[in-house]
């Protein structure tokens, strides 16, 4: 589902963000990305959203190759591929349907659709009852699981969350993993940056470890520390 | 279809929603609008003016007594000149009557022999400034007495309505580069208090005309209410002055409505034009994969 080959970021100024990097992620993984800040954790996912080019190597998602995708091309990228971010991103004079609902807007779907895909994707995350509210009315918790419906309303075979949990107490962020845990049951493929122990350490699922833009380590069923003695990969 | 409806309905939201960088968009677009709709009117008006002003004889030819064969074959060469727009011939009967006349206040001077008042052909020019050339290409000519012009009347006239034609072209050049300038800035102030809805339409995929066409739509609808209402205020100040200043003034204050329409239509378009240019080049850099 997301192949890279030998990926380079080199930024203007000589800053390496990533260093010759090689992942395989497959059909409905779960993958965790960890590494302190400033290991390219962020820089990777811009990579696979094509905010950003990589400067060496190679990059397929969702089977195509995005570094030789022309600039046109880019908006049907994102549309196989859902993002959530740590600041949330709706839009603040939009009721959360309307922001959920946005995201098929853009793609031309008609109203009747819309209207059910929306309130099927809020029932999944749980906000059922609060598609008429305004974001600025919610929890912090509630916004993010708002953006999660927004990134999986279509149906993408891709998520990717930078920090989904960052700005929320660890009680809120075990709900926002239950989303996204249940978003990965239904086969889509999904891909988490972050430095949330607890959380990394209790879903026990596949960890790339980044520092200094190399990935240092690389477990099916890891933790967010390593641990001595002990390697799946 | 259902794409296209769904764009309107965001241009027009957003308009309702930005009302107040809106109506600044707006208004730039009136006030620069109606500054250059006024200047063209301006500058119609002083070329009416200045037009019935140069009606009339611009030069008078007064013959020597020759043969009425060599007065007709005058007149003939005369009117088959480029700059002559038309010729009159006046009899020395003719003369007489037009004496009578300007004297008619001095009966002692009415007592005169009307055969020894001259004939005399008058020409009119289809542009004032080439009397000069007239004037030396009749003179020499041995059956004209003496050839008679306004002529410094003629070079100031002349100076005057270039003057005057100029400056107020020049004003609606500038104010309409202006009014560009302002109205793309405004439309840019807009769009960048809309930055994070850009992004975000792009996070979800959204293609860049998907993005585009709202605020094109947008700009245009503020770049066209602007100009309605410039074209308004003008048309409203020209009746205005029609129905309260005409009637105490010799100088004429109503433009021909034909240049109205048309002008009028020419702004709505530029002002229209002028929104969509603002907001493609405000979107642009918005844009940037």
């Amino acid at each position: 589902m997301i192949l890279l080959e030998g990926v380079t970021k080199v930024y203007e100024g000589g800053t390496v963000a990533l260093r010759d990097i090689d992942l395989d992620v497959k059909k409905g993984e779960f993958l965790f990305v960890v590494g302190p800040s400033g290991s390219g954790k962020s820089t990777l996912i811009s990579l696979l959203l094509r905010e950003q080019r990589a400067t060496r190597g190679k990059i397929w998602v969702a089977g195509k190759d995005i570094t030789k995708m022309p600039g046109w091309k880019v908006p049907h990228l994102r549309r196989s591929v859902g993002t959530v971010f740590q600041d949330y991103k709706l839009l603040p004079n939009r009721t959360v349907s309307e922001n959920v609902g946005f995201a098929l807007e853009v793609l031309g779907r008609p109203h009747s659709i819309v209207t059910r895909q929306v309130q099927q994707v809020l029932e999944l995350v749980g906000l059922q009852t609060k598609g008429d509210r305004y974001p600025r009315q919610l929890s912090g918790g509630e916004q993010q699981r708002v953006s999660v419906a927004r990134a999986f309303v279509n149906r993408p075979p891709i998520l990717l969350a930078d920090e989904p949990t960052g700005n929320l107490d660890p009680a809120t962020s075990v709900g926002i993993m239950r989303v996204l845990d249940r978003v990965n049951r239904t086969g889509t493929t999904v891909v988490m940056a972050t430095h949330d122990h607890a959380i990394v350490d209790a879903m026990r699922r596949r960890v790339v470890q980044l520092d200094r833009g190399k990935i240092i380590r690389d477990e099916t069923r890891g933790t967010y520390e390593s641990v001595n003695g002990r390697n799946d990969a | 279809m259902r794409r296209l409806m769904f764009l309107t309905r965001e241009a027009f939201s957003s308009l309702r929603r930005n009302l107040l960088v809106v109506s600044a968009a707006v208004v730039s677009v009136f006030i620069s609008l109606t500054l250059v709709f006024g200047a063209l009117v301006l500058s119609e008006l002083v070329r009416e003016n200045t037009a019935r002003w140069q009606e009339g004889d611009h030069i008078i030819v007064f013959l020597n007594d020759v043969p009425d064969q060599t007065e007709l074959s005058l007149q003939e060469e005369i009117q088959s000149w480029d700059e002559v727009a038309s010729v009159a011939y006046c009899d020395k009967a003719c003369a007489y009557q037009e004496y009578k006349q300007m004297f008619a206040d001095q009966p002692a001077l009415l007592d005169v022999d009307p055969s020894v008042l001259p004939a005399s052909i008058r020409i009119k020019l289809h542009n004032i400034d080439t009397y000069k050339d007239v004037t030396y290409q009749l003179m020499g000519n041995p059956a004209i007495r003496k050839v008679v012009t306004a002529s410094e009347q003629f070079d100031q006239l002349s100076a005057v309505t270039k003057a005057l034609n100029r400056l107020a072209l020049g004003l609606a050049v500038v104010l309409g580069i202006a009014s560009i300038v302002l109205i793309a800035n405004t439309i840019r102030m807009a769009i960048y208090a809309r930055r994070d809805e850009i992004s975000v339409m792009r996070l979800v995929g959204a293609s860049n005309w998907f993005i585009r066409v709202p605020f094109l739509l947008e700009g245009m609808a503020q770049g066209l209410m602007g100009a309605v209402l410039g074209v308004i205020a003008v048309w409203a100040g020209q009746s205005y002055l029609i129905n309260h200043v005409e009637p105490t003034f010799l100088i004429r204050l109503s433009v021909d409505r034909g240049f109205l329409v048309a002008w009028s239509l020419a702004i709505l378009v530029f002002g229209a034009l002028a929104g969509v240019i603002g907001s493609t080049t405000g979107v642009r850099r918005f844009l940037k994969v």
